[in-house]
């Protein structure tokens, strides 16, 4: 009997052993996301990346997104954050790039195989410290075919068209819009593009060089446009949180949802019979309906990481073709080169919609990094009439940082 | 120890007991005569310090930088971040919000709170079931607390809406939390809701341990129910009222994360519920995810310091003045 306990405890010893030593072999990077309604999909690129270089073990932890950056700027400061995390692109990588949390990837990365507009968003100064290797969003329309189909409507296109449609729905007991404004997410994205509806990729440009402001007479009239359109929001919005606000639209309990690409996937995972098309957003009366797109955080190599050439390594895969396809089939728009859905039509649907007219997000860029917040914070007291449409235009206007250099 | 056994000596006794020491140990002894009872305190105190004070005198030192919580670099600005502090007019909205929700909770917590613990008191059927069910939210988690309520108030997918309805009760069917006129009544009876189960317990022990032979006395007295509790009974209540007063008082002014998942982090609708926790939380953090990049740590531990020693200067202030008044009954 001794001798059968003797020789098992060998076997674990022997075992255990073997097993350390396998695991001291592979290489693990820790990595943060900030979409927990894509695991399983971003896992599936994981793997196939480990699959290649079965010496890596790429380890994931989803944090929901209002959690995401308050624990990574915590972990950064703290000297204990992941081997790889997403930044937004523009002043909040610079911040991160300035305070030594990030390796300069400038002679480490070939971006070669990214689209031009990918390029300029993760350059800064001629430097690049991050990759889009989860792509881009753009920012649209969605409707609910199904509604529209019988009730034989067709999406508006304009503030005028959007209004009406909004009263058409309501009298048939159909919610017009989700909006989930408690965080004041969506409102922000809403007034990015019914300004870019107005001002176009050229006048946005003005705007961050200060000679046009979102208080001129015909900016102004999309803070007035933003007004009325709380009207069509569901019962509750300013209680209701982003992930319901989500939920609630791919159930499809109301017709319409401002919503991003990289909204899709998330979708699917509630509803997977959700039909949903997508258009860009209507244009204040005169303009031209529009979009706006950015990077979906790409991602930096921790300064602090052990295995940095292997995170590099992993994110130079990342860019090329094959992860790209998974990424626009599963997940939303990439930006590598040459790469389109192969039959993902709502995602083909929205690369249509960012060809009308397409500006870049708010927050992306430095003199314009705070006006996204701002309109965060003031979008309530604009619908509850707390403030006037002039005085959130020029709350507004007072978040902007002109750029002589613009 | 037995009867018989010998008395134990200690180096403190042995002078006494006529043995000769040397001076050095003789003064050893009578300085652990003197301070030895601190070694017992010792332990709690070296965390105390290191949990407590370390981290205060931490955050005093950051509070006079303008670090952003981003990076290593900051520089000292002195006393500035409590100067825009004190003009800091969110500070002063979130604390009216704190002020409003304290008082609706001393008159909640000392009215319903010594309603029910009367009852209690009285031993009804199946008291202990009652008293489990009603201290039950309690130990419930505030976080849960929050959800639970999110869920049941929500417009869209809860059930309280559509519950008053089918009763033919429609006309009190509201946007809870999001009408500028009931979210921070509905904040506020969450948080009722929660705590209500300490006012019972407080209030029941404090009637527990009020003499019988008192209200005995008031009643050969020729004192009615009402006489006998208002005159008797409540003055012995005293100490319990103190208590509640004060924990109420630092409950709510330190309330973050029921108020969080309630509303949000910008205390919807439109700061409507915003509180002094949220307002620091937002300030250190950013107000929702991704987008903010006016976070600033320095200044928020500023917030937070002038805010705990205003807690600090009331809580005593209310300590004094409630001690006062048990002393007087």
């Amino acid at each position: 009997m001794k001798t059968v306990i003797k020789g098992l405890l060998v076997g674990v010893l022997l075992a255990t052993t073997a097993i350390s030593a396998i695991a001291q072999d592979k290489v693990v990077l820790t990595m943060w996301h900030n979409h927990p309604e894509w695991k399983d999909r971003v896992e599936a690129i994981l793997n196939k990346y480990e699959e290649m270089n079965p010496n890596i073990d790429i380890q994931l932890e989803e944090i929901s997104g209002t959690n995401y950056n308050t624990r990574l700027n915590t972990a950064l400061t703290a000297g204990e954050a992941p081997d790889l995390f997403g930044l937004n692109p523009g002043p909040v990588t610079a911040d991160a790039a300035a305070a030594g949390y990030t390796v300069d990837l400038t002679d480490r990365l070939d971006i070669s195989g990214l689209t031009d507009s990918a390029k300029a968003a993760i350059t800064l100064d001629g430097k690049i410290y991050s990759a889009p290797i989860l792509g881009s969003y753009t920012v649209g329309l969605y409707y609910q075919r199904k509604i529209f189909e019988e009730n034989g409507l067709t999406p508006p296109t304009n503030q005028t068209e959007f209004m009406a449609l909004c009263d058409t729905l309501r009298e048939k007991g159909i919610t017009p819009m989700i909006a989930p404004a408690q965080d004041g997410i969506i409102p922000s994205f809403l007034y990015a593009m019914m300004v870019a509806s107005v001002v176009k990729a050229e006048g946005f440009d003005e705007i961050r060089a200060g000679t046009r402001k979102f208080t001129d007479p015909d900016v102004l009239k999309a803070a007035y446009f933003l007004k009325d359109s709380y009207s069509c929001f569901q019962e509750g919005a300013l209680a209701t949180p982003y992930v319901e606000g989500k939920a609630l639209f791919a159930l499809g309990r109301g017709a319409m949802l401002e919503g991003g690409s990289a909204d899709y996937a998330g979708f699917l995972e509630t509803n997977p019979d959700v039909d949903v098309g997508v258009v860009p957003f209507p244009a204040v009366d005169g303009g031209t309906p529009a979009t706006v797109t950015g990077m979906e955080a790409p991602y930096n190599v921790n300064a602090k990481s052990e295995h940095i050439d292997e995170a590099v390594a992993f994110l130079q895969w990342m860019m090329t073709a094959e992860p790209a396809q998974m990424v626009v089939d599963t997940i939303t728009l990439t930006t590598t080169k040459g790469i389109v859905p192969s039959d993902n039509e709502v995602m083909k649907e929205m690369i249509e919609a960012g060809r009308s007219n397409d500006v870049r997000v708010f927050y992306e860029m430095p003199e314009t990094g705070a006006v996204f917040g701002v309109v965060q914070q003031n979008a309530a007291a604009l619908f509850l009439g707390d403030i006037t449409p002039e005085e959130f235009a020029q709350i507004v206007q007072d978040a902007v940082k002109p750029s002589s250099s613009m | 120890m037995t009867q018989n056994s010998p008395p134990r000596t200690t180096s403190v006794l042995a002078p006494q007991l006529g043995r000769k020491e040397r001076p050095e140990r003789r003064a050893t002894s009578e300085i652990m005569r003197k301070y030895g009872h601190l070694l017992f305190v010792l332990p709690g105190l070296v965390f105390f310090v290191a949990v407590m004070v370390g981290p205060t005198l931490f955050a005093l030192v950051i509070s006079l930088t303008n670090w952003t919580g981003r990076g290593i670099s900051f520089e000292f600005i002195g006393l500035q971040n409590f100067q825009d502090a004190l003009s800091y007019w969110p500070l002063y909205r979130a604390a009216i919000n704190n002020v409003i929700l304290f008082v609706a909770m001393l008159i909640f917590q000392h009215t319903v709170g010594l309603f029910i613990a009367v009852q209690l008191n009285e031993k009804p059927r199946f008291m202990e079931f009652y008293r489990a069910v009603l201290f039950m939210p309690v130990i419930i988690s505030l976080v849960s607390t929050g959800f639970i309520w999110t869920l049941m108030l929500s417009s869209n997918i809860g059930f309280i809406n559509p519950v008053l309805r089918d009763l033919g009760l429609g006309f009190l069917a509201k946007n809870w939390l999001s009408d500028p006129a009931t979210a921070l009544p509905t904040v506020i009876a969450v948080t009722a809701w929660n705590s209500v189960g300490w006012a019972i317990v407080i209030y029941l022990s404090g009637l527990q341990n009020v003499p019988e032979e008192l209200k005995q006395a008031a009643h050969i007295d020729g004192a009615n129910g009402w006489q006998t509790f208002w005159r008797v009974v409540f003055p012995q209540l005293s100490p319990s009222f103190t208590a509640l007063t004060v924990l109420t008082f630092i409950g709510t002014f330190k309330t973050f994360d029921l108020v969080y998942v309630l509303t949000g982090p910008l205390g919807s609708p439109n700061y409507r519920t915003d509180v002094v926790g949220t307002l620091i939380y937002r300030t250190a953090f950013g107000g929702s995810g991704n987008y903010t990049d006016d976070i600033s740590m320095s200044f928020a531990i500023a917030l937070a310091l002038v805010v705990f020693a205003f807690m600090t200067l009331i809580a005593w202030a209310l300590i004094k003045i409630l001690r006062r008044r048990e002393i007087q009954s």
